[in-house]
């Protein structure tokens, strides 16, 4: 049963043509543009890691949110809690499908960009920027899952996303040093999550171990965090949280 | 007689001092049609909800005549939970998948030929009609053959015809030994298809009976002037 759930979340997260564009065609341009302007094999290579790693920021933050809220609002959970089907098989059903689509969309933009370029990877540092991906992808479904939990309508979603996106890609190295920001800025990056997983993608694919490491670790226990968060705050209806308080507007209906 | 499927007793439901629902009783037999009405607000979802665990009832239980009762009773909410992209026959299979039940096409064909939605049966669930989504949503109640469904306002917002092929197809699940509780505001169908009604107003049951036994008990010409009476103000 877990199969045909998965293979319906794969054709209906493929369906997600704005995020598709976000996290696929966005990227790619952005490459081409960026790499065809900048003539420096070093900024190149950064380009390419920063362009995969907001691919996997905005396929999973917004994707997921976008994707949730819809489900959420159509009354999907709340039928879901009324089957024998566990809510948490979904749940994870839907984060593999999206991650399984994620990694190819990543695989798609590293085949076309690294080649346009002439930008090579050592094999060893492809396995470590598959498993950096992929730890990645865990964290910012997480995220997605969170910021759903507080968006009440479409227009929130967006707005919540880039309040912590922004800061993110804005605060990290992934099109840019760090070393030539103001310091409060890269002190504010390193408080979320994102700058940890662009020094991951970088130290992956300088086949870096010990650097690759230590972002490892703190990545999934951001993924940690936040997962705890968004199961606490989780809402299988639009009017009820798992925990906390719940929405007036509920005792108003009847 | 036949036996109880769902005994609830007493149920109350209270947000902050405000009380939604006052002591509701509420019985299902076997092969019963059983109508909730009463007017918005009277406590009529909420009393659902708290039959099918959705919410927790601050006093009062439930009781069904299983224990693993979710996989023999159907659900038809009043919005349309479909997933985007994928066709009516793949929403039916899923939902299918979620009863862990594997639905073949042939399968998953006759159901929605049941709910005169065959010739949709690959198009995108969101591309269909409002009326064939209401179809497709009860569709996906009866999945799994439940034992029990539950219809919240079935025929709202349908045209005549569609509003008609539900009814049989109501008439139908009873006739096949399926119980039924539904919600519905349009009387002429409570009147056509319920074995017995349940009124309620103001979190409370004001009546219940068969539609006979309503329209003696009251001195109403018809189940409409029945409907006025009971929620009038200060109808006791």
């Amino acid at each position: 049963m877990i199969r045909t759930v998965f293979r319906m979340m794969l054709v209906t997260s493929l369906k997600d043509k704005i995020t598709l564009f976000y996290a696929l065609l966005f990227p790619i341009l952005l490459m081409a543009g960026l790499g065809y302007y900048f003539d420096s094999p070093e900024y190149r290579e950064r380009l390419l890691v920063g362009v995969i790693a907001l691919s996997t920021l905005f396929w999973a933050v917004q994707g997921v949110a976008f994707q949730v809220y819809g489900q959420r609002n159509k009354g999907v959970y709340k039928l879901l809690k009324l089957t024998p089907f566990p809510t948490v098989s979904f749940v994870l059903a839907l984060t593999l499908a999206r991650t399984l689509l994620g990694l190819s969309i990543n695989a798609i933009i590293l085949l076309i960009c690294a080649p346009m370029f002439g930008i090579a990877l050592p094999f060893s540092g492809v396995i470590q920027l598959l498993v950096m991906l992929l730890s990645g992808m865990l964290c910012f479904t997480c995220l997605g899952f969170l910021v759903v939990n507080f968006a009440r309508h479409e227009g929130q979603i967006n707005m919540l996303s880039n309040l912590l996106q922004i800061p993110m890609v804005f605060g990290s190295d992934a099109f840019y040093s760090l070393s030539a920001v103001p310091e409060w800025l890269a002190r504010a990056g390193k408080c979320l999550p994102f700058a940890y997983f662009v020094d991951g993608l970088q130290a992956a694919a300088k086949a870096d171990i010990q650097p690759w490491g230590v972002s490892m670790v703190i990545v999934l226990a951001f993924s940690f965090v936040i997962l705890v968060l968004a199961a606490l705050t989780f809402r299988w209806d639009p009017d009820h949280r798992e925990i906390g308080f719940r929405l007036r507007k509920s005792a108003a209906n009847g | 007689m036949n036996r109880v499927l769902l005994r609830a007793s007493g149920l109350v439901k209270r947000y902050g001092s405000k009380s939604v629902v006052n002591g509701i009783d509420l019985e299902v037999r076997e092969k019963e049609v059983v109508a909730v009405i009463g007017p918005n607000g009277a406590g009529k979802s909420t009393t659902l909800d708290m039959i099918l665990g959705l919410k927790r009832q601050d006093a009062g239980s439930v009781t069904y005549w299983r224990d693993d009762y979710k996989a023999s009773v159907g659900v038809q909410l009043q919005s349309t939970p479909f997933f985007p992209g994928l066709s009516a026959l793949d929403n039916l299979k899923l939902f299918a998948a979620f009863h862990k039940r594997r639905l073949s096409v042939e399968e998953g064909l006759r159901v929605l030929e049941l709910c005169g939605l065959r010739d949709v049966a690959r198009t995108e669930a969101s591309r269909l009609s409002g009326g064939q989504q209401k179809r497709l949503a009860i569709a996906v109640a009866l999945v799994h053959e439940p034992k029990l469904v539950f219809l919240d306002e079935p025929t709202a917002a349908l045209d005549p015809r569609a509003r008609r092929e539900i009814h049989e197809l109501i008439r139908r699940l009873a006739e096949s030994g399926t119980s039924v509780v539904f919600t519905s505001h349009d009387m002429e169908e409570v009147g056509k298809l319920a074995d017995r009604i349940v009124m309620i107003r103001s979190g409370r049951v004001m009546a219940h009976g068969t539609p006979e036994e309503l329209l003696a008990r009251y001195e109403a010409a018809n189940l409409e002037e029945l409907y006025l009476k009971l929620t009038e103000e200060g109808a006791t």
